[in-house]
């Protein structure tokens, strides 16, 4: 299945070629959850501080549906 | 609330000549108040143009002492002013720039027991704290009163900035629910460019100004992403979470 995704702040680094905030089609199987996701693009764990999927937030272990656009933010707090 | 001086219509003329503002709109200024939790990167820009556009009470809350590392973007601080409460240096400046101000400062770190008094006597609060717990504090307070608060972070080249209306839109925890590992690296470890924070709180005293206004259209359900090495903005539009630990 086919999935939008987008990284920010900082997450861009993990994936080459990647820009802040611009879409990234990825093609996954069926099933995938955020965590396999976010295994599968390299980004460690730890520096995704929060998921949104389709403007919600999600859980790690969130099932993604196909079509899905997919936002990764690492913590931004400093002030 | 009486009418304005003539020094005070000369102060305020550009902000009066604005379609929506007028005289009594510089009225709703100087009748408002605002508290700014933090006086530091964010906190400088914030209090800097509340002050200048005439916000007539700005509380300031900080435990901190100015730094020489905080020059690079605190704009409020001085080299002479090292070793000073961040509360204190700030209050000199923002009096110097407009005395019809009042500044209101509070050197301590907000606390479960001290966040209701303290925002319940203001209209809305600015975040420019420097960490996700007093975020929360700050978060569920404002929940409980009612009152509005404007979210902001920084980090490297990025930042974000969102208005909570409670009951009109999602909370912050709506968005990130947990505080985050401890471990994963800040602007201590991975720096911040000292002018991102000045955009940032740039945004977060124009969403205040406008509050105070009721003019145009607040960062409801919008989280406002800034990168400054491609000079992007990108807008996430958010919604309530259903099982958000603070708000639902």
């Amino acid at each position: 299945m086919r999935l939008e995704v987008r990284v920010f702040s900082g997450l861009e680094k993990y994936i080459p070629g990647a820009r802040f905030g611009r879409s990234i089609e990825v093609e996954r199987p069926e099933g995938i959850t955020v965590a396999e996701l976010v295994d599968s693009l390299g980004i460690p764990r730890s520096q995704v501080f929060t998921v949104l999927v389709n403007g919600r937030h999600a859980a790690m272990d969130a099932v993604l549906q196909p079509g899905d656009r997919v936002s990764l933010f690492p913590p931004v707090g400093g002030g | 609330m009486k009418e304005l001086t003539w020094e005070q219509q000369k102060r305020y003329q550009r902000n009066i000549l604005l379609p929506g503002v007028g005289i009594e709109g510089q009225k709703k200024l100087l009748r408002g108040g605002v508290l700014v939790v933090g006086a530091g990167g964010l906190g400088s820009p914030v209090a800097y143009y509340l002050a200048a556009a005439g916000v007539g009470r700005l509380g300031l809350v900080d435990a901190d002492v100015v730094d020489l590392s905080n020059l690079q973007r605190q704009i409020l601080h001085r080299t002479g002013d090292i070793g000073r409460p961040k509360v204190e240096s700030a209050r000199d400046k923002l009096v110097a720039l407009n005395p019809d101000v009042q500044v209101e400062v509070f050197p301590e770190r907000l606390s479960a027991a001290s966040a209701v008094s303290l925002i319940e006597r203001y209209d809305i609060v600015v975040d420019c704290t420097d960490n996700f717990a007093t975020r929360f504090l700050l978060n569920e307070t404002c929940l409980r009163l009612g009152k509005p608060f404007i979210y902001g972070g920084v980090l490297a080249f990025a930042g974000q900035v969102m208005t909570v209306m409670p009951g009109a839109g999602p909370c912050l925890r709506c968005i990130f629910p947990h505080e985050p590992d401890p471990h994963v690296p800040g602007c201590a470890e991975l720096g911040v460019l000292g002018a991102v924070p000045g955009v940032i709180g740039t945004i977060q005293a124009t969403e205040a100004i406008k509050y105070l206004l009721g003019l145009g259209d607040l960062l409801v359900g919008r989280l406002l992403t800034y990168d400054a090495l491609s000079m992007t903005f990108y807008e996430v539009s958010i919604d309530r979470d259903s099982g958000c630990p603070a708000c639902s």
